[in-house]
């Protein structure tokens, strides 16, 4: 036991070790005098001179020795030097723009450079490792990341001003702001409307075997048909709709837009949705409905107050997995021109700006992240009693 | 064993291979007869002067498709497996809850986030789609075989053991066998995945099959859309159906 716990932690030595390498030999930032040239690299010796690089050093080298004889409480050092790090990122960046960055020239900007990506990914793997290691809650390790997010919203504030990623956002603050509320209205409205036809078509499935036989048949079929594909079939017929059919159109229902990209939403969130219902209220453990019955309960209220709760954990599993999906296909449908912040992706692929298509995939990257954890928050909380 | 059974299953095996035989048939079809169809895609697009997408053939496109698509899947089930495999070794132990956790946090990274910042990072054209897609069909390889690998009975391990196996052994012999239709589940999700993001790679420069779509959308002509949709759908549904009958009567 006691050798087992001084033997060195070689995940977290492994990470920071990487850090380091890919801290000291990738490019920090990269500095462009305008939007059109592409930037030049910048090393980490060039943003605070040797003697900066030296200092940045300084925590990963402590780091890599608290790995090497990892007790607990130096686990909880480590993981408060690698929150640190994290915290200090912005400020490194925002060192950068001040000593790299000429200030005569208005449209200089400064792009986040490899090393400075791939520390960021490194120490948040820290994180999650020393989490686990130390056995903190999720809530605790979330809250962890509070301090790195506070300092950058900080320098982002006073510093960053040449950052070319906040200067892509402040040329079209209002679409940007635009583009996340299209982005979650579509993605909320597929979910709710996937959910109540999902529930609907479980119900009928557990009533009619022969609809479950055809409904699963199709919705896989129609998962294999890659979505791109999808946005692009529904063009034709919901054009020929819009022409025809008059109150169609005046909803404002056309071959591009949201109506195309509302439906394959909702195609391809039916399956995951339907498949968990189905499971969750199939797999309720008869003995328990046994019970209901027998205690006097009619149908409607052993489904109402035994089934559906007791269900309630996987189809909200469902849910998350078809909400994350759909936040993932929205950015897609852009291309069909529904808007949201896939719009951003695709402009910037058009212009070679990448800083404007990291501007439209990060909020979607940080959305699915968020829409995971917090449901699956809410699905921890309503398990019954913490069972299974 | 009698002969009779035997040549049932040959003529089940062979039976089997039907429905992916058919929609390539039908795929293959639709590539090389597309121009065929003019009078139908006119009806769809009557005002354009041209209705079959002409700057490339078809079946150049699906064997650039295939040929993204195949070398992603090829680098990501050698990585992912070899991953998952060496985390589940004495020596490796110490990774596994981490990788466990990035291969199930990662199934949330929405594939095109991915492939739009492996852009920046990698440039323009066939690179950058091949990283992404590798990346991205590892997750629920490295997932799956972690799933098949712990999900053995250990009591079957330690019998191996107990036979006198060696670590290799157990590995080719025990392990991977018993894990291979929950591996071939994620190898499918990966790859299925990976054909529909390799269609979104037009958009970052690669040729492939996502071309006449973007093409179509870009210029408002639904029959370049249609064309390759159709494509793409068929080719989605041969690959799936193959894997289908690859795997022997396992639940999705």
């Amino acid at each position: 036991m006691r050798r087992d716990r001084t033997r060195p932690n070689i995940v977290l030595a492994s990470l920071l070790l990487a850090t380091l390498v890919a801290w000291v030999g990738l490019d920090a930032v990269s500095v462009a005098p305008n939007r059109i040239v592409p930037g030049s690299g910048v090393a980490a010796w060039e943003v605070a001179g040797l003697a900066g690089l030296a200092v940045s050093l300084l925590p990963l080298l402590a780091g890599l020795w608290l790995a090497g004889r990892p007790t607990p409480g130096r686990l909880r050092l480590a993981l408060g030097l690698v929150v640190v790090m994290l915290a200090a990122l912005p400020a490194w960046l925002a060192l950068a723009a001040a000593n790299r960055v000429d200030p005569e020239l208005p449209q200089a900007r400064m792009g986040i450079g490899a090393g400075v990506w791939v520390a960021l990914f490194l120490l948040l793997l820290a994180v999650i490792e020393l989490r686990s290691r130390l056995a903190l809650s999720r809530a605790l390790g979330w809250a962890l990341l509070l301090a790195p997010l506070a300092s950058l919203a900080t320098c982002l504030a006073l510093w960053l001003e040449p950052l070319a990623l906040r200067q892509e956002y402040r040329g079209r603050s209002e679409q940007f702001l635009g583009a996340i509320g299209e982005h979650l209205l579509l993605v909320g409205v597929a979910v709710t409307v996937s959910l109540v036809l999902g529930v609907g078509l479980a119900l009928a499935m557990r009533h009619w075997p022969g609809v479950q036989k055809v409904g699963f048949g199709v919705l896989n079929f129609l998962q294999t048909i890659p979505s791109l594909a999808l946005f692009g079939l529904l063009l034709a017929p919901l054009a020929w709709l819009a022409a025809n059919v008059e109150w169609l159109a005046a909803l404002g229902v056309s071959g591009i837009g949201w109506a195309p990209a509302l439906l394959a939403l909702v195609g391809y969130s039916l399956l995951p949705m339907v498949r968990n219902t189905f499971v969750a209220l199939d797999e309720v453990d008869p003995g328990v409905i046994e019970a209901a019955r027998g205690m006097g309960m009619s149908r409607g209220q052993v489904f109402r107050q035994v089934r559906l709760p007791l269900a309630l954990p996987v189809i909200l599993e469902g849910i998350r997995i078809t909400s994350v999906q759909a936040i993932g296909l929205t950015a897609v449908a852009a291309l069909i021109g529904a808007g949201g912040l896939g719009t951003f992706i695709f402009q910037g692929l058009g212009q070679a700006a990448m800083d404007l298509v990291l501007l439209g995939a990060l909020p979607i990257l940080v959305m699915a992240l968020l829409a995971d954890a917090l449901l699956g928050a809410l699905t921890d909380l309503l398990r019954p009693g913490g069972a299974r | 064993m009698s002969r009779g059974p035997a040549r049932l299953s040959a003529v089940r095996a062979g039976r089997r291979w039907l429905a992916p035989a058919l929609w390539l048939l039908l795929l293959l079809g639709a590539c090389l007869g597309m121009a065929r169809f003019e009078g139908l895609f006119r009806l769809v697009e009557p005002d354009s002067r041209a209705v079959i997408y002409a700057r490339a053939d078809f079946l150049v496109l699906l064997g650039r498709h295939l040929q993204v698509v195949g070398v992603a899947a090829l680098l990501a089930i050698l990585l992912g497996v070899g991953a998952a495999v060496a985390v589940t070794r004495r020596g490796g132990r110490d990774f596994l809850p981490l990788v466990a956790q990035l291969a199930s946090m990662g199934q949330t990274f929405p594939p095109v986030a991915v492939l739009a910042l492996a852009v920046p990072v990698l440039g323009f054209g066939t690179l950058p789609i091949i990283v992404a897609l590798v990346l991205y069909g590892l997750l629920p390889i490295v997932r799956n075989t972690l799933a098949g690998i712990e999900g053995i009975d250990p009591g079957v391990r330690e019998a191996a053991r107990g036979m006198g196996m060696t670590g290799g052994q157990l590995l080719r012999q025990v392990e991977l066998p018993l894990a291979a239709p929950v591996i071939l589940a994620g190898i499918r999700t990966s790859v299925t995945i990976n054909i529909a993001t390799a269609a979104i790679g037009a958009t970052v420069g690669a040729s492939n099959l996502g071309d006449p779509i973007i093409s179509g959308i870009v210029n408002g002509n639904t029959a370049y859309v249609l064309q390759g949709a159709v494509l793409i759908g068929l080719l989605a549904l041969t690959v799936d159906s193959l894997f289908a009958r690859l795997q022997p009567a396992a639940p999705r």
